[in-house]
């Protein structure tokens, strides 16, 4: 038994009120047990705490443990600049934590919106008075009286109603109203007749209820629970950095504990050793790749928002790339929520929209014009879609007819049909449309040939065909029916000696056009792999016949109904969505969430599609939520991850497709990123092994890693996505961002390659200079100074090389098109600018402890660039011919 | 296994509504148990007149409700400490478990003041649940959640209850075991799918729900990963449960302050009624 359930007497026992209300004393008493009657969102880690935890992820406390051993080392052996680098990689993390937190954090206003839902104040009985209260101090066991245009404050039981209808949009999504009564009911208290919700608006009538649930223990407090209290979680991408991190960090460590051995080994000095440790192992950490990372997902959202897709969290750019699964509403997203009237059938014949000229004035246009509450003024129809198509074709086909409306039973989905009373010269009849399965049996009578005849069950047969055969065709299908009525009493109408005895009048289908390129985009996201879900409130033939329009379903689709939904547990809906095409029909987005729910839970990356206010909880809940941004309430726009601006199927499949081009460019510029950290490195291992100058120094690592290495990676985050990248299936859940390919082309072949340049560069200035091997150059000679400039300047230009060649895994550096990324170009001039600023200005030489170079180094170094292209167009090419062989 | 049994259930009422609630969930377990009833009122000292009347309303309809479901019941009105008179009732009627009510200082004070109910939870030498009351519209549950940890104490007094309360209200039994995720360092969080979950039940969980199946209670079973107390709400905002039945804090206020305290949370943030038990009855 619930609350629902109960008569009237039982509900004052049970919440311990009366006819009366409450005491004020008792009032009082309830508010401090039950709290304010508010909307609030469920607490939360303090926006300090998510500060701080910017500074003890793994990444950054392994920057801390390196930024104190370089203080430490400073500390112990001053002057080798280990000071700066330690205040450099502390810049470093307060740079990444501040991005980070910019935009992670995101000012939460779902709930602030929710809030915008109930009123201000509600008229109630306390004791025995009635009385204006601020809504917040509404308890359980108030009574509060309802009545036209005022919103209810709290989820509260009739004990009074007089032709009260309420709007329930906020909770249910239905913009139709609802007819309540006070009579006790069976089933769920979510759809009891009985129940006024909070957030619902009175249309019209008045009555009394008992409030028995306040603030966030009603039904709308339970959309705004839900979402406030699911949290997102990390990314995909998040993850997978976190995952990068740890093997970088891994490697950094297991080459520092090597280099610190073969020291030893080699009979280094302890602390010079350890210090040398240390730049090594900072050496291989990519201290620019969280920054790189997060301005090429911000280039990505910028990409996507010209494309109408505006994203709100930064990683869900990513995310969607991973996507796997998209459940989308059909109304207004699949199709142009542009309702036509297609076919009428009328006396045992179906005519098409463009032949209904011989239904002139026919009771069925008379129908569709009088029980219609869309209007036409100004040159411009107002109202719902399906109203407004009936409306435009009832009034081309009809003259004349002015009729005053004195009685209406609006539309209410659980009758499924509108009626109204019409007055014209004299003659009163009652009007009614709605779905066929009721509207058929209040119908006694048929017009036809012969005028009006009784209704015999053939006919019924025949029309209950006509409609499933109009539905197979993907319209949506009213019947009409209407009578003339001999008395009506105004003052006191009789709902029901209205609505029987009609006379069938026929059928009219509406179609809701697909959108044009929503056909192309699903044929996309089956060459990419991506499951597409229908999710729709209409009934299962017309989202059948909709499917296979837009090529959703080739086959006999899996189709679920709300209904059977409801009834199903997680394994047997589980088992359902693993089927290949799934529709689910007459479904509420109430729904919703156990659907992405359960998707998630057999491991599938979910986009869902959403514009109510309770489809927050699962715009929140998805990996992806996407809110309408034409159609879509505030509350879900708040809720969701990315804003559709132009409510578009197809704009998700762009914005998936550069989802798919950011996750793959990130991959490009980390391995750019990670190649100089070799020619970064091996200049150490020749310092320990070969008993030579140290050939670049720890500032000139950082000259790399965050200053001229930054703007060319982040023009290979702005790639265009390339052709094929819609036809590849969804990323694996197992695959990982720093692969084994990806590592070993970044460490054993590309850095190499530029090691080799920079020691080249660093031995042949030395020489030139005089050196000879063993001797060890002061550090501020001029010759020592130029050599290490010279091993810099070559990492810089084999990276220049290597910003094309990363360009693509398997492809030729000409092949995306030479100049198709003018970034690239931008990116290499600010490069070298720098470059040349650090060689030939007295800061750059100061700072970085470099010296100016003659022309002939630059030329000795250049052609290392060619050969790094040239060894990788090699590989790219033996790969794409082991590719061909393999198939 | 040797059934738990209650003999004499007390529910502790005064003059606050959800008290009457809390002791309303006391009758439907003792009628479903076969054990009487005691009703206690205790009036403290200078308890308004008012206070005290109403408190004696909330006891006698109790006492007729009761009644009609020919629960054995008595109202035993008292003065002085409610915890010290409690206590006393406890040891000379021989109460299996107590039923009280929570107030709201109790979500704030907790920790840091005794406040009734946890002064009772923690002194009685019975068995107390613990009921907070947020929603009036769902006192007969038809969907109880159950959350479950890996090391559930008195196992068979917790399915005793969860098994007399769900056929007292012909309920639905939901079981949810909320853990964490399974990590591997190079790896990362794993994805485990329901089916593999369902292999890394705790054995604890499986013999409480042993113990359900001997009851003949019917009964769904979840696992998910994530934040316990987090989890545990949102599932029962989610599936509209009506009650949700869980084991006391066994976290102290260091652990509580830097572990977090799931029972404080869903306590803080239930969307629906909640009881928690402090059990006391040893398993055989």
């Amino acid at each position: 038994m619930k609350i629902h359930n109960l008569a009237k007497d039982a509900v004052f026992q049970t919440l311990v009120t009366a006819e009366n209300g409450l005491s004020e004393a008792e009032a009082a008493k309830r508010l401090s047990e039950f709290g304010l009657n508010e909307i609030k969102e469920v607490r939360k880690t303090p926006l300090s705490l998510r500060f701080l935890k910017q500074f003890t992820h793994f990444l950054a406390i392994l920057l801390f443990i390196g930024a104190g051993l370089s203080f430490l080392s400073d500390y112990l052996h001053p002057g080798e600049g280990m000071f700066s680098l330690g205040v450099a990689i502390v810049g470093v993390i307060i740079i990444n934590a501040l991005f980070t937190f910019i935009q992670e954090y995101k000012a939460e206003k779902t709930v602030e919106k929710l809030r915008q839902f109930l009123p201000f104040s509600i008229r109630t009985i306390r004791d025995g008075k009635e009385k204006e209260i601020p809504s917040k101090d509404v308890v359980p066991g108030d009574i509060i009286l309802l009545s036209e245009g005022i919103k209810v404050p709290a989820d509260s039981r009739l004990i009074e109603a007089s032709y009260l209808m309420v709007n329930n949009a906020p909770l249910t999504g239905e913009s139709e109203s609802v007819l309540l009564n006070v009579e006790p009911s069976e089933g769920e208290l979510i759809e009891s007749k009985n129940i006024a919700f909070a957030g619902a608006t009175v249309i019209s009538g008045t009555g009394k209820a008992v409030v028995f649930a306040s603030g966030m223990r009603t039904e709308f407090g339970r959309i705004a629970h839900l979402t406030s209290a699911v949290e997102s979680g990390l990314s995909p991408l998040q993850k997978e950095i976190v995952k990068a991190t740890r093997v970088v960090a891994a490697i950094a460590a297991s080459v520092g504990i090597i280099f610190f051995c073969l020291g030893l080994i080699t009979g280094r000095n302890f602390w010079d050793n350890f210090i040398f440790t240390i730049g090594i192992t900072v050496a291989l950490i990519p201290e620019g790749m969280l920054p790189t990372v997060t301005l090429a997902l911000a280039m990505g959202s910028q990409r996507m928002a010209k494309r109408k897709a505006l994203i709100k969290t930064l990683t869900s750019v990513e995310t969607l790339g991973s996507v796997t699964v998209i459940c989308t509403d059909k109304t207004g997203t699949l199709t142009q929520n542009k309702m036509d009237v297609r076919k009428v059938s009328t006396e045992g014949q179906i005519l098409a929209a463009d032949n209904l000229k011989s239904l002139g004035n026919h009771p069925i246009m008379k129908t569709a014009l009088l029980c219609n509450n869309a209007r036409f003024v100004d040159g411009l129809y107002t109202g719902d879609p399906t109203e407004i198509a009936l409306l435009n074709v009832a009034q081309a086909h009809t003259e004349n007819i002015s009729a005053a409306r004195v009685f209406e039973i609006p539309f209410d989905s659980d009758r499924k049909r509108m009626v109204t009373v019409n007055v014209a010269d004299g003659k009163t009849c009652a009007y009614a449309k709605g779905a066929i399965e009721v509207l058929l049996p209040l119908c006694t009578q048929v017009g036809g040939d012969n005028g009006i005849v009784p209704l015999d069950e053939d006919q019924r047969t025949k029309a209950v065909d006509t409609c499933h055969a109009l539905m197979d065709e993907g319209l949506r299908v009213l019947a009409f029916a209407y009578k003339e009525i001999d008395s009506f009493d105004v003052k006191t109408p009789d709902p029901a000696e209205v609505e029987t005895g009609l006379v069938f009048a026929g059928l009219i289908g509406l179609e809701d056009p697909p959108r044009p390129e929503v056909r192309d985009a699903i044929q996309k996201c089956n060459e990419a792999g991506i499951k597409v879900i229908m999710i729709t409130g209409d009934g299962s033939r017309t989202a059948i016949a909709i499917a296979r329009e837009i090529g959703l379903t080739k086959d006999t689709p899996v189709v679920i109904e709300g209904v059977n939904f409801e009834q199903m547990d997680d394994a047997e809906l589980k088992k359902s969505l693993a089927q290949r095409e799934v529709i689910f029909a007459r479904m509420a987005p109430k729904h919703k969430m156990r659907v992405v729910a359960a998707l998630q839970e057999e491991g599938e990356v979910v986009a869902v599609t959403g514009d109510g206010v309770n489809d927050a909880p699962a715009l929140k809940k998805a990996d992806i939520g996407i809110a309408m941004g034409i159609s879509g309430t505030d509350v879900a726009k708040e809720a969701s991850d990315m804003v559709l601006l132009d409510d578009n199927f197809a704009t998700i499949v762009i914005a998936v497709e550069e989802g798919r081009a950011v996750y793959e460019n990130i991959k490009k510029f980390i391995t750019y990123i990670f190649a100089s950290n070799i020619p970064e490195a091996i200049p150490y291992l020749a310092y320990i092994l070969l008993n030579i100058p140290l050939p670049l120094t720890i500032l000139q690592i950082l000259a790399v890693d965050l200053g001229t290495d930054m703007l060319p990676a982040l023009a290979l985050g702005a790639e265009k996505p390339t052709p094929g990248i819609m036809k590849q299936p969804p990323r694996r859940r197992g695959e990982r961002l720093l692969n084994f390919g990806l590592l070993t082309r970044a460490y054993l072949f590309l850095g190499p390659l530029e090691a080799v340049a920079c020691m080249f560069g660093f031995f042949w200035v030395l020489h030139q200079g005089g050196w000879l091997w063993g001797e060890i150059p002061k550090p501020n000679s001029i010759l020592y100074l130029q050599a290490t400039t010279a091993c810099l300047t070559a990492i810089v230009l084999t990276q220049i090389a290597n910003v094309f060649a990363c360009r693509s895994f398997s492809e030729s550096v000409v092949s995306p098109g030479f100049f198709s990324n003018k970034l690239i170009f931008a990116g290499i001039a600010f490069e070298l600018l720098l470059q040349l600023l650090i060689v030939y200005t007295p800061w750059g030489n100061r700072i970085f402890s470099t010296a100016p170079l003659s022309i002939s180094v630059w030329g000795m170094l250049i052609p290392f660039m060619f050969l790094l292209l040239f060894a990788d167009e090699t590989r790219k090419l033996l790969y794409r011919s082991r590719r061909a062989k393999t198939g | 296994m040797k059934q738990i049994e209650y003999r004499k259930i007390l529910a502790a009422v005064n003059e606050h509504v959800n008290s009457e609630i809390s002791a309303r969930f006391a009758i439907q377990l003792a009628k479903e148990a076969g054990c009487g009833l005691c009703l206690c009122f205790v009036a403290e000292k200078n308890l308004p007149e008012d206070s005290l009347r109403l408190a004696e309303e909330a006891a006698n309809r109790l006492f007729h409700r009761a009644k009609q479901l020919d629960v054995p019941v008595e109202i035993i009105l008292a003065h002085g400490d409610p915890v010290d008179e409690i206590q006393k009732l406890v040891s000379s009627e021989n109460i299996d478990i107590v039923f009280a009510a929570t107030r709201h200082e109790d979500i704030e004070k907790r920790f840091f003041q005794g406040t009734t109910a946890r002064r009772l939870s923690l002194s009685l030498s019975c068995s107390v649940a613990l009921v907070r009351v947020v929603h009036m519209g769902r006192i007969h549950p038809g969907k109880i959640l159950v959350p479950l940890k890996a090391g559930i104490r008195r196992i068979q007094e917790k399915a005793y209850i969860t098994s007399m309360l769900a056929r007292s209200f012909d309920s639905g039994v939901y079981l949810l075991h909320s853990t964490r995720p399974l990590m591997r360092f190079f790896h990362g969080e794993l994805h485990l799918t329901p089916d593999e979950w369902e292999t890394k039940i705790p054995k604890d969980i499986s013999d409480f729900i042993n113990c359900l199946d001997e009851y003949g209670i019917a009964h769904e079973k979840k696992l998910l990963p994530g934040k316990t107390g987090r989890n545990i709400t949102i599932e029962a905002a989610a599936r509209r449960h009506d009650l949700i039945i869980m084991g006391a804090s066994e976290r102290g206020l260091l652990n509580s302050i830097f572990k977090g305290n799931p029972v404080e949370e869903v306590l803080r943030d239930t969307p629906c009624n909640l009881i928690i038990l402090k059990l006391r009855h040893e398993d055989t």
